[in-house]
């Protein structure tokens, strides 16, 4: 029975491990993948969008599948989970025999792999020492470190370059597997959400996508923040200037403009919207007393501050009205758009103990504005605005930087960076009794540059050879002449 | 008989069509001239773009005529009048450029232009490097017609939108333009490939009856409309921009009688498919001569399908069933339906030249094996490209929206891509997939990078509503 478990496990490991599971899991990918692109999907689309789209039955089929949010149904998870589950066993499954490919490079070519190699080539050589030189200086001149292997009574001429490409692939699934960490990890611990601030105002509540709020533990205050825009009026630019307030002390100032956010302490916050808030920021006046002794004096008022006028009198900005309409001598706030503005003074004289009310515009059916003992005239309402922040927190996004910059290196090594491997072994013909030197090479991939390589090199030894043949006659050196029977 | 045709004519030194090509260019320059004089200003983007639709069109048809005749005085000329429109269209790209004050990647017109652009580049260095001297009878018609469309698109210099303001924008688009091209080129190489195996016109028959048949039964499904009718999107003249009845919904205006015609051109470019099963089933030759005859005739429908819907959707005022009046509607506002109907009448054609071909036509292509080389080895280019494409693209979105995936479907389908991409590298490496299977796979990821750049723009809704 424990055997019998042992094979299951065993063959339930070997079909996670092949490319048909992977070829399988990826097409599921892309399937559901394309069929999440085509469906509307739900957090993006606003609910009566897809009311208009879908009849209910279809909704109520799509939503009980989890068609309408794809890319955060559990199966979709669940898929790319196994996705990596399959990386990591495919991997697993292979590297042992990559790795020992690269731990023990083969130095040394036995008579059946020198049988099957291509490229390969023979070259008559008088002796073996010549050979090996021969072999050794063409290698260094193609920028090779050769190294002299001894096999038993043989000798043999092994040389390599970046044996690191075998295992390139390795980096790349690593990579990915990394990537994936990445994003599991700001799914589990990472939160998105948004901050409206207006002008001057300190808040430290972030409103999440579902609804929720989150206390950060600091504050961010806005301190201004504007818009500019192109000649046709469309915007340019939007930016906050925004201030990190902890323990009721500033610790950091920052513009932020679209493209560039502020990070504390983990924390981003992107310049995502700006528009008015429907408030006031300053009234502009210009106030001149109404017997017409005294100067014209500008003054400028936020909502409910009050300014002296003279030792006597005061003006306080009691109410500003965004949309308003007028009914029984009533104003009333009809909405909180900017649609119809009005604004509501109130003068105070001290001497005469009276409030005299001053409306912009005019009302007369609601106060005599020419009562006052001064009279008002509006130069311009300043209104204030908004600053529209995305407050993101991603934990993981360390994990998936780090992936992507693996990843290309790692693709650089497969796509570009050849494992190249030559031999020369000089080898003796039992049946003529004549040496030759048997020349070998392969690459891991881009086989038809490196054949060019090949030729280049035999041709490089058949060259060292012959001067080394110069050499040994001009020292009148008796040899065997390329005789090796014993 | 057509092929035997082509080989009783006489191998002409070719200057026929030389001649023709250029006194043709000669007088459209000419009537260009004229224009530019009555308006007195050379150097504007019309123009360019119009001296770069004429010699693309002068070097299409050479290349046309070499891949048909094998004439080998053609390429030269050919490749004269793709470098002539290269430096129009370079002008264009430097002109949109120093007018906009950024690269021109920021709209689909901008981004027609880089491609063509991209395009026009690697089939020369296609042509003078490795020697494929055929690829222009397939690039050179592609480039056309973005030229054409581009003159359909919105052309005003829009300033870049805040998110756009990033150095990773050149990035992105940089990448994904050399992406892109990389694929067309693997696209056109397994292509060649396909040829060269000598693979049977039948079967590359049944393509192009199913790909045309494709593109209309998307058509006629989407936009049928009661009592014959084809809907369109309305068109405001004004602003250059689609009507919308409220947030997101476009008001759409029956064109009257079109519905019938797309139908009709459906039944004719499905009947090829049909002779073709048929011959397959009842291994009868005879229906295969039918199935050729039918191409003949679906390319005539198309023609005529495309001439109507040409005239009837360039201007006019028609009918909708949302609202009462008349809309106007423009070519303009249907950009994916005339690009679908262009590019069907396209692939009839290239079928017609691959049976019209030389039999000795192997000899002017490189090898089967060097071009299914090849063919890997720009996919090979194609994939890192790809890779750092998606990865500064996740990079910007991190900085401009705070989240580097948000799943939106171009993300989706440039991840869809690189999957499609990853398994062919799969397949080859460990499965050892070789020639025709490769090729396919090729084929099919230039689908899905086509899919990406066009398709997700008019069909899918998303975050990447520039381009």
């Amino acid at each position: 029975m424990a055997v019998d478990l042992r094979g299951l496990a065993h063959k339930t490991w070997r079909s996670i491990a092949s490319i048909q599971t992977g070829v399988v899991l990826l097409i599921l990918v892309v399937i559901l993948s394309a069929v999440g692109t085509i469906v509307l999907q739900r957090p993006v689309t606003e609910p009566d969008e897809m009311q208009n789209a879908y009849s209910p039955q279809v909704l109520r089929i799509l939503d009980a599948v989890g068609l309408t949010d794809v890319f955060h149904a559990w199966w979709f998870l669940g898929l790319m989970l196994l996705v990596s589950l399959c990386i990591v066993a495919a991997s697993v499954d292979r590297f042992p025999n990559s790795w020992r490919y690269f731990s023990r490079p083969y130095k040394y070519p036995d008579e059946s792999f020198r049988r099957a190699l291509h490229p390969q080539k023979s070259v008559a050589i008088a002796d073996e020492e010549s050979g090996l030189v021969a072999a050794q200086r063409a290698l260094h001149s193609l920028g090779f470190n050769p190294e002299r292997v001894v096999r038993e009574d043989h000798f043999g001429i092994f040389a390599e370059r970046h044996r690191i490409s075998e295992l390139a692939v390795y980096i790349v699934h690593a990579s990915l597997l990394l990537i994936f960490f990445g994003t599991i990890v700001d799914g589990l611990w990472g939160w998105r959400g948004t901050l409206n601030l207006n002008e001057g105002q300190t808040s430290n509540f972030v409103e999440l996508r579902d609804g929720a709020t989150r206390t950060l533990p600091f504050a961010i205050r806005c301190d201004s923040a504007g818009q500019e825009n192109y000649k046709d009026g469309t915007p340019k630019k939007w930016w906050s200037k925004l201030a990190v307030v902890a323990d009721g002390r500033d610790v950091r100032k920052k513009e932020i403009v679209v493209n560039d956010p502020l990070l504390y302490s983990g924390v981003r916050f992107y310049q995502s919207s700006y528009g008015p808030n429907g408030k006031v920021d300053k009234f502009l006046l210009v106030a001149a007393p109404s017997n017409g002794s005294g100067e014209k004096r500008e003054i400028g008022l936020a909502v409910n501050d009050t300014f002296p006028l003279d030792a006597d009198t005061t003006v306080r900005f009691a109410e500003f009205i965004p949309d308003y309409a007028v009914r029984d001598g009533q104003v009333y706030r009809k909405s909180n758009e900017l649609q119809n503005p009005a604004a509501h003074l109130i003068v105070t004289s001290k001497s005469a103990g009276k409030a005299f009310d001053v409306w912009f515009p005019r009302m007369d059916e609601v106060a005599d504005n020419s009562k006052s003992p001064y009279q008002f005239q509006a130069t311009d309402l300043k209104m204030g605005h908004f600053t529209g922040l995305q407050v993101s927190h991603e934990p993981g996004q360390w994990g998936v930087w780090s992936g992507v910059v693996l990843l290309g290196i790692g693709l650089a090594f497969v796509f570009y960076v050849v494992h190249m491997r030559f031999w020369a072994v000089p080898v003796c013909d039992p049946k003529t009794g004549k040496y030759s030197l048997w020349i070998g090479g392969t690459a891991n991939r881009n086989r038809d540059a490196f054949e060019q390589r090949f030729s280049d090199l035999a041709a490089s030894v058949e060259a060292e050879l012959k001067s080394l043949a110069i050499i040994s006659q001009s020292e009148q050196v008796a040899t065997g002449v390329g005789n090796c029977s014993r | 008989m057509a092929r035997a045709k082509a080989e009783q004519q006489q191998p002409a030194t070719g200057m026929t069509l030389i001649v023709m090509v250029g006194l043709a260019i000669a007088f459209l320059l000419f009537m260009a001239f004229l224009n530019v004089v009555k308006s007195g200003n050379l150097l504007s983007e019309t123009n360019l773009l119009f001296a770069t639709l004429i010699f693309y069109a002068g070097a299409g048809a050479l290349y046309l005529g070499f891949g048909v005749t094998g004439t080998e005085s053609y390429v030269k000329f050919a490749s004269l009048a793709t470098w002539l429109g290269l430096i129009a269209n370079t002008a264009a790209v430097v002109h949109r450029w120093y007018e906009a004050g950024h690269p021109p990647f920021a709209s689909v017109y901008e981004m027609l232009l880089s491609f063509v652009w991209t395009l026009a580049v690697l089939t020369l260095v296609a042509e003078k490097k490795y020697g494929v001297k055929v690829i222009g009878t397939v690039t050179m018609p592609v480039a056309i017609v973005g030229v054409v469309l581009m003159q359909l698109l919105r052309t005003e210099v829009h300033p870049l939108v805040p998110a756009l303001q990033s150095t990773w924008l050149h990035v992105h688009v940089t990448l994904a333009m050399l992406a892109y091209a990389a694929c067309a080129l693997s696209f056109a190489l397994a292509m060649m490939f396909l040829i060269q195996d000598n693979m049977k016109t039948e079967t590359f028959l049944a393509f192009t009856s199913a790909s045309t048949l494709a593109i209309y039964a998307s058509v006629v499904l989407t936009r049928f409309e009661k009592w014959g009718g084809l809907s369109l999107v309305a068109w405001n003249p004004e602003n250059k921009a689609e009507v919308f009845l409220s947030k997101g919904v476009r008001l759409f205006v029956t064109i009257p009688d079109l519905g019938w015609q797309m139908t009709l051109t459906l039944l004719v470019v499905a009947s090829p498919l049909v002779f073709y099963a048929l011959a397959r089933w009842k291994n009868n030759h005879s229906f295969l001569t039918l199935a050729n005859r039918a191409v003949f005739l679906s390319i005539l429908l198309q023609v005529m399908t495309l001439v109507m819907f040409l005239v009837r959707a360039k201007d006019g005022r028609y009918p909708s069933l949302d609202a009462d009046g008349l809309f106007p509607t423009s070519l303009a506002a249907s950009p994916f339906i005339l690009s679908g109907l262009v590019g069907g009448v396209f692939i009839s054609l290239l079928y017609l030249l691959l049976m019209w071909r030389r039999p000795d036509l192997g000899r002017l292509l490189p090898s089967a094996d060097n071009l299914d080389r090849i063919t890997y080895k720009t996919i090979c280019l194609a994939f890192p490209l790809l890779t750092l494409m998606i990865a500064a693209g996740a990079y910007w979105a991190n900085q401009t929206w705070g989240s580097y995936w948000s799943w939106d479907p171009k993300e989706t389908w440039a991840a869809i891509t690189w999957l499609v991409y990853a398994g062919y590298l799969h397949m080859r490496i460990t499965r050892g997939w070789r020639g025709r299977r490769a090729a396919y796979f090729a084929i099919l990821g230039f689908a899905v990078v086509m899919f990406t750049f066009f398709g997700v723009t008019y069909l899918l809704p998303g975050l990447h509503a520039y381009a």
